[in-house]
């Protein structure tokens, strides 16, 4: 193992080009077993992904294919059957990349009996923050997800929301590099959804590389830079969302400004390039459109797609 | 009575402590190493489940190093968050029901109504913190698995040391706290208990007055169902006499009116004696040296005993007799020793009358110089407190000065005898010592308590330990056994060793199922064999986990504050650092078991 580790190291420096890998997983793989070591699910089949510094990359599939298993695999939560996972460059298992992670799991798992202050302050500590510092960002946290008016309140008085809210600010509370999101927008109501989107692209600008996984369409669209679509647990698309989305045998354009005859004649105008031409461009399908069908041809065709 | 055991000096015994220690330890690591070994080559291969052994280890040592008194206290702060939050604070409503309880029915008009009350309080105390103490560090973890809060705590630069650390502090806090109180709350409770006082009584009847031996003056009133007798002392101080194991001091206040008297709470109640024990050897019925007495079958192992009316004699030789340490300034009558003899009847004669024995002060290397006979009347369970004069007589009459005629090397012998024959005198080493000195009894007390937070600990940190890879119901059971084997190391050591006859679990099973006896051998036959064959493989794995586990019996030291004996600060420091010892060892297995586990399974 740490001779693949080596080969690893020894092959980064030979494409100074690439951009910096923050996450990396290799032919990563979970099959999840019972108690008697018997085979239960195969979660994930082997996985090769990498995520770039500040970028947001989006983990889509439909419920249980896998993404909150990828996510438990980087954090060190589970333990891979195969392969490896690479965060900053250190193996999953080493606690020290935590310091510059922040998670934010499917629900918010925290403890009820806290309230939102003791709750960040807490964490804090275990990232050794100083009391001041503590202090500040434990506050400035509470402001930004706003639950100022709440924060005394126990998290066992908190609904869906605020619990995610807190969540939120849990994640971040040690300025993290990487940000981990599963399912972030799940229990948010419409205006919640806007702002988490609104943050995550903030997050971005700053610089910081955001990892979130979601089986809502809408969201990862709206957001992601690159998107992985999982599919029982196998890696079914992987680049770019907006090449994704490129259809492209179909030239599409929109004209205006051309007089009755004139769209009769309609191609030899353009040909001729006199109306106003607005755009010339492929059209993007939606990605619900692309998801659905590598669903659709998945279940035709198991295995993994040609590339 | 307490000891049955000798106790070393502190450092001799942290001379043999500390390489046991790390013997057990090495062995222990060796062990859990290639048990790793094995499981990795069978799950990764020979070459790459070395190399997943190596790296947990080295990664292991850089964690432990890695640990912050910052996140400690953190995890430690959200373990008392949470004692408060699982309602810990019932246990001081249950402690209270149960001082009540003791209140109603504790009699304390006993003839030793201290001890009654002391250990009552120390051993309700002594289960309830344990109890809390468990429930409290076998959740904890496994709880915050099946809520899953463990994944925001894992996935923040916690060391998995630190969860069980934190853990182990916070509940031990806990205890701490719990302990405290119940201390304060079982001291004040105790001595309201079993205070009280009497009135003065003057007997106008010359009379009556008569019949009191001489010095003595008058009475008191009965309360608590006992009364005194007043004595004068030489120097004119008035007092009662001792019964129900107190006495009262008295003071008069002479007015115009007339004198009155005032009795004072009850002294004497609670003690810390601190005795000096003897080496116990005996002779047999014909007067010749022999290393037991008689078993009479009644008591196990422990007390022997000799023959009344015959040569038979105990014999105690005690160390440490000087002039320094017994000066006659502070022991006017010589120096104290106490004597709690067995009686053991061949017939049942009148059990209240007592049984008459003899004793002499002798010369341990010279035994023909000893003083004369002294008789004195032996009941069970009966305490005899008397003085080893300074001046004594031989049976001619002669002077002899204790530490001139009778104390070599600061050595000193007191053999008893049985005068009646057909009755024994059962008797063990720790039955009869020289009182040196009352040690402050609120000192004692606290470290009565000592000896129940060290307990508290250890099963706190055993439970965690276990709950870092087992359920929570497991983790208890398995704490659960953990200290129950604890309770008996010393018995599977003996039965391993053959100091116990009987045979081990399987053997013993068919002694039972054959109503064989313990020690005839087994028949040669194939089945006895096996048997026997598979209990030596549990006795070894049996004693190997007596050296693992804690001895409880060991850490127990209430024994002493119930029963007014001085807790050594030899043993209250042995059992300190052997609990660190413990934790030490604790904390390093739970880290494993915390580190190697798949936290989101
Ligand atoms: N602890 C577990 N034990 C057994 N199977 C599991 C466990 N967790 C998840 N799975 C299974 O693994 C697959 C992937 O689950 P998951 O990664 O949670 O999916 P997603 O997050 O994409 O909805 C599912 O079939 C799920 O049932
Ligand atoms: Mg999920």
């Amino acid at each position: 193992m740490s001779a693949t580790t080596e080969a690893a190291q020894a092959a980064a420096p030979s494409t100074p080009a690439a951009p910096e890998a923050i996450v990396q997983t290799r032919s990563l793989s979970k099959t999840y077993r019972d108690f008697w070591g018997r085979q239960k699910v195969r979660a994930l089949k082997p996985l090769d992904l990498e995520v770039h510094r500040g970028e947001i990359f989006g983990l889509l599939g439909p419920n249980g294919s896998g993404k909150t298993t990828t996510i438990k695999l980087l954090l060190g939560l589970l333990f891979p059957t195969t392969g490896k996972a690479l965060v900053f460059g250190k193996d999953s298992s080493d606690v020290s990349k935590n310091e510059r992670i922040g998670y934010l799991p499917e629900e918010s798992y925290l403890y009820r009996f806290l309230n939102a202050e003791e709750t960040l302050d807490f964490y804090g500590r275990l990232f050794d923050m100083p009391a001041e510092v503590r202090k500040r960002r434990t506050q400035e946290l509470i402001d930004m997800v706003g639950l100022n008016w709440a924060k005394r309140r126990q998290l066992k008085e908190y609904s869906k929301g605020m619990t995610r809210r807190i969540g939120l600010a849990q994640a971040l509370i040690n300025d993290p590099e990487l940000i981990v999101l599963d399912e972030p927008t799940t229990g948010l109501d419409p205006i919640g959804t806007r702002e988490m989107k609104d943050l995550i692209i903030k997050l971005r600008d700053e610089g910081k590389t955001v990892l979130m996984c979601s089986h809502l369409l809408a969201d990862v669209q709206d957001v992601c830079d690159r998107i992985a679509i999982l599919y029982q647990g196998e890696l079914k698309e992987l680049g770019r969302v907006d090449s994704l989305l490129k259809v492209d045998e179909v030239t599409e354009v929109r004209a205006r400004g051309l007089s009755e005859e004139a769209k009769s004649e309609i191609r030899e105008v353009i040909q001729r390039h006199q109306g106003e031409l607005l755009s010339l461009d492929n059209p993007s399908t939606t990605l619900e459109e692309l998801f659905l069908r590598i669903v659709r041809e998945s279940e035709e065709r198991p295995g993994a797609r040609p590339q | 009575m307490v000891v049955e055991t000798e106790i070393i000096p502190f450092f001799e015994w942290l001379q043999l402590a500390v390489p046991f220690f790390l013997t057990v330890a090495v062995a222990v690591a060796v062990f859990a190493l290639a048990a790793s070994y094995l499981i990795c080559a069978v799950r990764y291969g020979p070459l790459a489940g070395g190399d997943v052994v190596y790296r947990v280890v080295t990664t292991s040592i850089k964690e432990i190093l890695q640990i912050s008194p910052r996140r400690v206290f953190a995890l430690a702060w959200l373990a008392i968050q949470e004692s408060v939050r699982r309602r810990v604070l019932v246990v001081f409503a249950v402690f209270l029901a149960i001082l009540l309880f003791a209140g109603w029915f504790l009699d304390n008009s006993s003839h030793d109504a201290g001890k009654l009350y002391l250990s009552f309080v120390l051993t309700a105390t002594t289960y309830l913190v344990l109890l809390l103490a468990l429930f409290l560090s076998v959740f904890s973890i496994p709880n915050d698995v099946k809520s899953r809060t463990i994944y925001t705590i894992v996935t923040k630069p916690v060391r998995p040391g630190e969860i069980v650390l934190g853990r182990v502090i916070g509940f031990s806090l806990v205890g701490t706290v719990v302990l405290l109180v119940m201390g304060i709350s079982s001291y004040i409770f105790v001595f309201r208990s079993v205070n009280h006082t009497h009135e003065v009584v003057l007997l106008d009847d010359p009379e009556l007055v008569e019949e009191l031996p001489e010095g003595e003056r008058f009475r008191t009133t009965t309360e608590q169902e006992h009364r005194h007798v007043i004595f004068e002392d030489a120097d004119g101080n008035l007092a009662t006499d001792f019964r129900n194991s107190h006495w009262h001091p008295i003071s008069a206040e002479d007015s115009p009116e007339g004198t009155t008297y005032s009795v004072s709470p009850p002294e004497g109640t609670f003690t810390a004696r601190v005795p000096i024990y003897g080496k116990l050897s005996f002779l047999d019925r014909a007067g010749r040296p022999a290393s037991k007495g008689v078993n009479t079958g009644s008591e196990w192992m422990y007390r022997s005993f000799i023959e009344g009316g015959s040569a038979a004699a105990a014999i105690w030789r005690f160390p440490g007799i000087t002039r320094e340490r017994f000066p006659p300034e502070e022991f006017p009558d010589g120096i104290p020793f106490e004597m709690t003899l067995r009686v053991f009847r061949t017939y049942k004669g009148d059990v209240e009358r007592g049984i008459p024995g003899s004793y002499v002060i002798r010369n341990p290397d010279k035994p023909d110089i000893q003083s004369s006979e002294q008789i004195f009347v032996a009941r069970e369970f009966y305490t005899d407190r008397k003085f080893i004069p300074f001046e004594l007589e031989d049976e001619k009459g002669n002077k002899l000065d204790l530490f001139e005629d009778l104390v070599s090397d600061g050595k000193l012998e007191l053999a008893v005898k049985c005068l009646d024959p057909a009755q024994y005198f059962g008797m063990a080493q720790a039955d009869v010592y020289l009182k040196a000195d009352d040690a402050p009894f609120a000192m004692n007390f606290v470290k009565g308590y000592l000896s129940i937070w060290t307990q508290m600990v250890l099963v706190t940190g055993f439970g965690v330990m276990f709950s870092t890879f087992l359920n929570g119901a497991v983790a208890m059971i398995a704490t659960l056994a953990a200290i129950i084997m604890g309770f008996f190391t010393k018995f599977v050591t003996d039965v391993a060793t053959e100091t116990v006859s009987g045979g081990g679990p399987i053997e013993a099973l068919i002694r039972l199922l054959t109503q064989k006896n313990l020690v005839s051998p087994l028949e040669d036959t194939l089945g006895n064999r096996v048997a026997q064959l598979l209990d030596e493989g549990v006795m070894f794995v049996m004693v190997r986990m007596g050296y693992i586990l804690p001895n409880f019996r060991q850490f127990d030291s209430s024994d002493y504050v119930a029963n007014g004996y001085n807790i050594p600060w030899d043993l209250a420091l042995q059992n300190l650092v052997a609990t660190f010892g413990y934790l030490a060892a604790v904390f390093v297995a739970g880290f494993f078991f915390m580190k190697t586990r798949e936290v989101a399974k």
